[in-house]
């Protein structure tokens, strides 16, 4: 029995910019919004867009990740005929390979796909939160009778030049693809999602593959190759809620975003289209009666006596009496100690902020400072000072300044 | 055997102590009570089973269990959905008359066959209205090593006030236990009230499953009805019967006012860690986004699940999945269960809210301390 569209999960990013977040973890692992991770949003949009297949590329640090993934039952991807599926890079009769770029990673993962004999394929990144219904991007892929169709999203000009740009004209068709141009000639970012009708995306692949000189990646070779071809290549409008959160100021950025679902457009409490993820099983969480809490997520096993201002907690986060919380995400586990003070930084699953210590700074008007980041398991010692901007893998003595 | 599995099966009564709490009753059995902000009562035996490395549980269903099936679906959040053993729900079935069944032996007979097929040598019994954090394998190992014919957990505990009259019509009792050492040597059923501690019963037994198969045989053909009267009372000479104490958190609800007190006893950190702090509690997910915390909220003394949007004042409660708080709102000293919705400017005190529940904008509800409201389910006030 075919399936009309499966999808495959890039997921084997190493996030290098993330630094101390995914020194154990991959990219796609990492917490996001209070009780997720951020696989959960394309595993959930798929789940909501009726895609019941999805392979995920794994090859960076997937211990966790394969974990959390398990047999997908909390996606409800648990399926006896498709489902989801970790694929991480295997040894083969004639040698192995490591997965040499994107492209090359769906080109070995070739025998997967041709097990459910898809139509379409959609390709998805790991390491963007954004709610999309899949299904309204095929439907646009079938209505153009195209036979790739990127998701692309109107930027600033001034920014355009950071992205991949599609050049299209009245009918939305690329007539051109400009990757990171100096002089960009369009405003549409591809998203990094592709749906490709597979029997084209196939023969693409393993032509790409015999060209010794092909970095095998699907911006650089792939579309570039289809589009000198003169294939029908299409570009879909999203216009819902998008970021890439390869860096640490837009994951915090992106996590601050939750809290303003409103205003920023990323709405987690949608009835409708749930994000779903693996749960941490903690009892409710308690707010004290010396607590103070505004604007702010709160989830299960955490337990506030503090205060707590503008931030995201994850499962499990103590915040003892007299700590203050702003602006802050702090992950699984962690505690803040007595009259620790935490602003504007990400703090990492199981860090223990000690008794008075400092981490991250407010921002002042006209003066920004960056967001502070202490990856995980740290402990930061009684009275220690971490400023903004910084970067802390390692445990910090008592009274250090950083 | 691997020794982080038990040689044990379980059966859970959920129905047992139901006309206690009418109020509460009267659309789900006991074991399917919300508890606790997101779980329901029978989350705690079962995890605790589940914990103990019991794989094989088998539930007795009476009366008003579609929303105990809801809940518990094919078991796997308990990882109780197994080729083998797993989670096995025995619907109720007519006796000789027309009436349901009522009382364990009358019960367990009817699952004899069920029992003499199962390969674990022993079985745990227990109800579903006490929350605790029993640890089943030690409690096993208490029987094997005291070569019980039957095992009884106990909690020294004041005798409740227990409403005897509507447990008896429907063959159910509590009792307490006499001892010498470990061994039981006296049962008393339904006793008076006291204030002093007393040896009480959480109505967890083990015993051998041929034991229990051949005592139910007997019982239910001598036309006995009350499993701990004819079965353990009667045989206190004759049998081995141990007594095991449980020293550890415990909740038992056995009236309305007890369920209020229970919860509220709960909010304590203190009560919480003893509670939660030992092993997990598993019970049904449903996604909910974690809960939102608005610009002028004020949140005092409050247990909370996920799913909530609280914008008013809440003080001394338990809000569970998807309670809503509305803008100048007050909450004080009530439960609040899954999705009840308090609009804008409404106050309640002492309440205890049903499922969906909703109180009107500027609509104001108060109990008292010895006497909370309760509002049904699906109700707007």
């Amino acid at each position: 029995m075919a399936k009309e569209m499966i999808a495959m999960l890039l997921a084997g990013g190493q996030g290098s910019r993330l630094y101390a977040l995914t020194k154990n973890l991959a990219k796609p692992a990492v917490p996001f919004g209070g009780k997720y991770r951020i696989i959960d949003f394309p595993l959930s949009n798929c789940v909501n867009s009726g895609i019941d297949t999805v392979g995920i590329l794994t090859q960076y640090q997937p211990l966790v990740l394969n974990e959390y993934i398990g047999n997908g039952q909390p996606w409800d991807l648990d399926r006896l005929y498709g489902g989801v599926h970790v694929l991480p890079p295997y040894q083969k009769a004639q040698g192995s390979d490591w997965y040499k770029g994107t492209a090359n990673a769906i080109y070995q993962n070739i025998p997967f796909i041709e097990r459910y004999e898809p139509e379409y394929v959609i390709i998805l990144s790991g390491d963007q939160i954004c709610k999309q219904d899949y299904s309204e991007f095929l439907d646009f892929h079938k209505e153009k009778k195209a036979e790739f169709s990127v998701a692309v999203m109107e930027v600033p000009w001034e920014e355009a030049p950071r992205f991949g740009l599609m050049v299209t004209d009245d009918n939305d068709k690329i007539t051109e693809f400009q990757e990171k141009p100096k002089e960009p000639k369009s405003n549409l970012a591809s998203m990094g999602i592709y749906i490709f009708n597979w029997d084209v995306l196939k023969k693409y692949l393993e032509e790409d593959e015999a060209d010794p000189n092909s970095e095998n990646d699907f911006g650089n070779n792939i579309i570039p190759n289809m589009l000198q071809d003169g294939r029908d290549m299409y570009a879909y409008h999203f216009e819902g809620y998008w970021k890439d959160v390869g860096t640490i100021a837009s994951l915090w950025e992106a996590n601050m975003e939750v809290l303003d679902p409103e205003g920023s457009g990323l709405n987690i409490f949608d009835e409708n289209w749930k994000i779903y993820s693996r749960n941490s099983g903690k009892p409710g969480h308690r707010i004290d009666a010396e607590a103070t809490i505004e604007d702010s997520l709160i989830t299960d096993g955490c337990r506030i006596h503090g205060l707590v201002k503008h931030s995201i907690l994850f499962s499990g986060v103590t915040i003892e009496s007299g700590a203050v919380v702003e602006d802050a995400v702090i992950m699984g586990g962690a505690t803040i100690c007595k009259g620790a003070t935490v602003s504007h930084c990400i703090i990492a699953e199981n860090v223990v902020v000690g008794p008075g210590a400092e981490v991250g700074v407010m921002p002042k008007r006209g003066k920004e400072g960056g967001v502070a980041t202490i990856g995980a398991n740290v402990k930061i010692g009684a009275g220690a000072i971490i400023g903004p901007d910084a970067m802390v893998e390692n445990d910090v003595k008592e009274g250090t300044t950083l | 055997m691997i020794s982080s599995n038990s040689d044990a099966l379980g059966i859970i009564f959920t129905n047992t102590y139901d006309s206690t709490i009418p109020e509460l009753t009267a659309r789900r059995s006991m074991a399917s009570l919300p508890f606790a902000a997101r779980y329901r009562l029978i989350d705690f035996v079962l995890s605790g089973m589940v914990n103990g490395g019991i794989d094989n549980v088998s539930l007795m269903v009476r009366e008003n269990y579609l929303s105990l099936l809801d809940h518990l679906g094919t078991g796997k959040e308990w990882d109780l959905s197994r080729k083998n053993g797993g989670l096995n729900i025995i619907p109720p079935f007519a006796n000789r008359a027309t009436s349901i069944y009522s009382g364990r032996v009358d019960a367990i007979n009817n699952i004899l066959n069920f029992l003499k097929g199962q390969k674990e040598k022993y079985v745990v019994i227990s109800d579903s209205n006490v929350v605790s954090n029993v640890d089943f394998k030690d409690v096993i190992k208490f029987h094997i090593e005291k070569e019980a014919d039957i095992t009884i957990v106990y909690r020294k505990d004041k005798v409740l006030n227990v409403d005897t009259q509507s447990i008896m019509d429907n063959n159910e009792n509590y009792f307490t236990i006499d001892l010498d050492g470990t061994r039981v040597t006296g049962m008393n059923i339904n006793p008076e009230p006291k204030r002093a501690a007393q040896n009480a019963s959480i109505n967890i037994y083990v015993m051998d499953r041929q034991m229990l198969i051949d005592e139910v045989t007997k019982a239910y053909r001598n036309g006995f009805t009350h499993f701990e009267r004819d079965i353990f009372a009667n045989n206190i000479e004759d049998y081995n019967i141990q007594a095991y104490e449980y020293k550890g958190y415990e909740a038992r609800i056995m009236s309305i006012k007890d369920y209020f007190d229970e919860s509220m006893r709960l909010i304590d950190e203190k009560n919480l860690d003893e509670l939660f702090g030992h092993a997990p509690m598993r019970t049904k997910v449903r996604d909910d986004a974690p809960t939102r915390y608005l610009k002028g909220c004020r949140v005092d003394n409050v247990m909370a699940a996920d799913g909530c949007v609280i914008e008013g004042e809440v003080e001394n409660s338990v809000l569970f999945r998807g309670v809503r708080v509305g803008k100048g709102a007050k909450v004080k000293n009530s439960i609040l269960m899954q999705d009840t919705e308090v609009k804008p400017g409404a106050e309640v005190s002492y309440v205890i809210t049903d499922k969906d529940v909703t109180i009107g904008a500027n609509k104001q509800l108060a109990g008292t301390d010895s006497f909370p409201v309760f509002v049904a389910k699906g109700k707007t006030v």
